[in-house]
């Protein structure tokens, strides 16, 4: 036989596509810059579009009295080769960043793109390889990324925060940050500030301990860690067995990125359920900080304070979501919360005293909040092999999908999600790694539906309810066009009337929304974008549409420019 | 009918596994060998894969590292026909064409530990059987890991 023929040496899958290689040079993005961001509305600089979470844009090019007339000015698909975790259960989930007319955009699957976000032409890409057999709860998702000093920062599925130089896509520094053998897994968006970026752990549902990190931006160097579940002896502790080993495997995780506020240098974090999730027999207490808000001082990675949601979880309730900052009319520094519980907090941001609670769903059978915080416990899985059904199910009355506040009408619209599920206890041994329900769980397959409710804060009133068959599995974003956009699990992207909740437009996208919208404009025309793509945790939130069409396409509509 | 580890490969012949248009129409996927790949004094850990005549498989079909980083792969065509192999790297996946009878190299970077599949990703070859896996033992620095006491494990 003759020598072999050279075939030379792999190449980057890259580098045979119509992928440019690199993107303009923006202005730096710094802390200043992100304070500010709404006052540069032409940007979406950070996950919420600002710290506060609002996920409100002052654009109003698109409005109410033309958004009829709203087209697809671009299509940007994903796609996959190969085999790779959670083939059945990715989901397009993040919310793109938009920084002086360069598009930042996750994944899933470890892929990050810069994207011409007038044409969709795509810049640079970088994609994180992704252990085949990482423990994923939920789906192979990624929620988005950070922007700022020159880099792109991404929290990879196998626990690494890699920051990306912002211009070409090329890997600055990688941080493992979590242990993929005790389960643990990344999915949120990080969050810079100051000189730091901030992300949480992911894997509730395999007995991890939960925690909040901070890291130098430049290098990757961790400044702190602020565990979620208190050692014995820590304040908290008290909360859980005393001689038991619950505290170590406690959950609380960090999975959705924190809302931040900058005069009192605080982030306030939701933390994930407890776990086992619906076996408290093994967890006796109120298992802080778990199914909570976390006040945590941004210089030390203390807790200041906190607020707990659901004591004693058993229905998998996590309060990972947002805490959304406003301020009331006389100036009082609020917080407002939709709980998976189906109960609506309004807190005091500055010392965690509660405002008001209401439900915001029609059906909640697990308990009951008195509107002066007290919980009573109703149905709950306390038998061994007994089947219990309870409002709402695991997924929530909403879940991570985000909320949206717009300060002209004083409305939050708040994507709700009615879904009951049947959980048997089952209890079994903690295993690393092995998934620690304590629980075999059925989700209802119909007597499902959703709503978008526009709630005012300030009183608890719902002002209006736009219905739809499904329930709501995707964040919305409010704009000074006097709009709310928001997408379906049928796969609708529509715009309905801030005031009144009539829908105006909607365009069908081919596939279910499970992510959230960005607003921005470049030269002056406004876009609207919102990655498709159903999956993720299907079975938790919506089983009905299991068969739905998958995707992974990211839409961009615009006004037509003629 | 159950196998034990050591007759696995006879129960899998007898099956029709273990080939091409045999009982199924390819080979299934993780029937193949196992092999172990060196670290060298450099800290690359280097092995080699082949395709044998008419198998449509890699072999061996999984290569286990000690740990996540740096890989040099040589992979070898000794089939009558083209293929190809598209790999995990971190970064962006890496591609190699594989004309007959032909030899080339692969640099890749993965994480350890965790577990990676590559294929041949050309007409259907990775469902015939050209699916391999490159496996990353280890532990996650000490950094990474959780303040708790050691866990019980499966």
């Amino acid at each position: 036989m003759t020598d072999y023929v050279d075939a030379g040496e792999a190449v980057a899958h890259r580098t045979l596509s119509n992928v440019k290689g690199e993107a303009p040079a923006t202005r730096n993005v710094d802390y200043d810059r992100i304070k500010g961001a709404k006052s540069e509305p032409e940007n979406w600089l950070t996950y919420y579009g600002s710290y506060d979470g609002q996920r409100y844009s002052p654009l109003d090019q698109i409005n109410k009295s033309n958004v009829r007339k709203l087209s697809p000015a671009w299509v940007f698909q994903a796609g996959s080769t190969g085999m790779h975790s959670g083939a059945s259960t990715y989901s397009f989930e993040a919310s793109p960043l938009v920084v002086d007319g360069v598009m930042y955009v996750s994944g899933p699957d470890g892929k990050v793109w810069a994207i011409d976000p007038t044409t969709g032409d795509e810049l640079w890409r970088y994609k994180h390889a992704s252990p085949f057999d990482t423990s994923l709860c939920c789906g192979n998702v990624n929620r988005g990324v950070a922007v700022g000093h020159g880099k792109v920062y991404m929290y990879t599925l196998n626990a690494h925060l890699i920051a990306l130089d912002a211009t070409t896509g090329e890997k600055v520094w990688d941080t493992t940050n979590g242990d993929v053998r005790a389960g643990e897994s990344g999915s949120a968006a990080p969050l810079i500030v100051k000189d730091m970026v901030v992300v949480g752990s992911a894997g509730g549902e395999f007995g991890v301990r939960g925690h909040l990190d901070a890291f130098d931006a430049q290098t990757g160097e961790r400044r702190w860690r602020c565990y979620t579940v208190p050692k014995p002896g820590e304040p908290g502790s008290e909360t859980w067995p005393e001689d038991g080993e619950a505290w170590q495997r406690g959950g609380a995780n960090c999975w959705i990125t924190p809302t931040y506020d900058p005069e009192l240098e605080l982030l306030f974090q939701g933390t994930g359920n407890p776990a086992p999730d619906f076996d408290g027999g093994v967890r006796e207490g109120d298992n802080l900080y778990t199914d909570s808000v976390v006040a945590i001082d941004v210089n030390s990675g203390e807790i200041r304070w906190h607020y707990q949601f659901t004591p004693h979880d058993l229905w998998d309730y996590d309060s990972t979501m947002e805490n959304l900052l406003f301020d009331a009319p006389d100036g009082r520094k609020l917080l407002a919360h939709a709980d998976k519980n189906g109960y609506f907090f309004v807190i005091d941001r500055t010392n965690g005293e509660l405002v008001r609670v209401f439900p915001f769903v029609d059906r909640i059978t697990w308990g009951e909040i008195t509107p002066d915080g007290k919980v009573t416990p109703k149905i709950y899985p306390d038998e061994e092999g007994v089947p219990v059904h309870f409002w709402p199910g695991p997924a929530g009355g909403k879940e991570w999908t985000h909320m949206s506040y717009n300060p002209q009408t004083g409305l939050i619209y708040i994507p709700v999600q009615e879904v009951g599920a049947t959980a048997t206890r089952r209890r079994r041994e903690f295993k690393e790694s092995i998934p620690y329900w304590g629980a075999g769980v059925a989700v209802d397959l119909d007597d499902h539906y959703g709503f978008v409710s526009a709630v005012d804060p300030t009183t608890g009133e719902e002002k209006w309810r736009w219905n739809h068959e499904y329930p709501m599995c995707a964040s919305n974003i409010t704009t000074a066009g006097g709009l709310v956009f928001q997408g379906t699990p049928s796969g609708e992207f529509v715009a309905l009337d801030a005031e009144t909740g009539e829908k105006l437009w909607q365009f069908q996208c081919g596939s279910g929304h499970h992510s959230s919208p960005t607003v921005y404009s470049v030269d002056g025309r406004q876009y609207v974008a919102v990655p498709t793509g159903w999956g993720g945790w299907v079975e938790g939130f919506l089983p009905g549409l299991l068969g739905a069409a998958a995707g992974d396409a990211l839409f961009c509509f615009a006004l037509p420019e003629d | 009918m159950t196998a034990t580890a050591d007759d696995r490969a006879d129960v899998l012949h007898k099956a029709g596994l273990d080939g091409q248009n045999r009982t199924a129409l390819g080979r299934m996927l993780g029937t193949g060998d196992v092999g172990y790949a060196e670290e060298g004094d450099d800290g690359v850990m280097r092995a080699t894969v082949t395709i044998p005549e008419d198998q449509l498989i890699f072999s061996p079909s999984i290569i286990v590292f000690p740990h996540g980083g740096d890989i040099e792969l040589t992979i070898i065509n000794d089939d009558k026909n083209t293929h190809c192999a598209l790999l995990p790297h971190n970064g962006d996946p890496k591609i190699i064409w594989l004309v007959n009878h032909s030899k080339g190299t692969a640099r890749l970077n993965l994480d350890g530990p965790g577990a990676y599949w590559y294929g041949s990703t050309t007409g259907n070859d990775e469902g015939r059987g050209l699916t391999a896996a490159l496996v990353m033992g280890g532990e996650v620095p000490d950094s990474a890991k959780l303040d708790r006491p050691p866990q019980p494990r499966p």
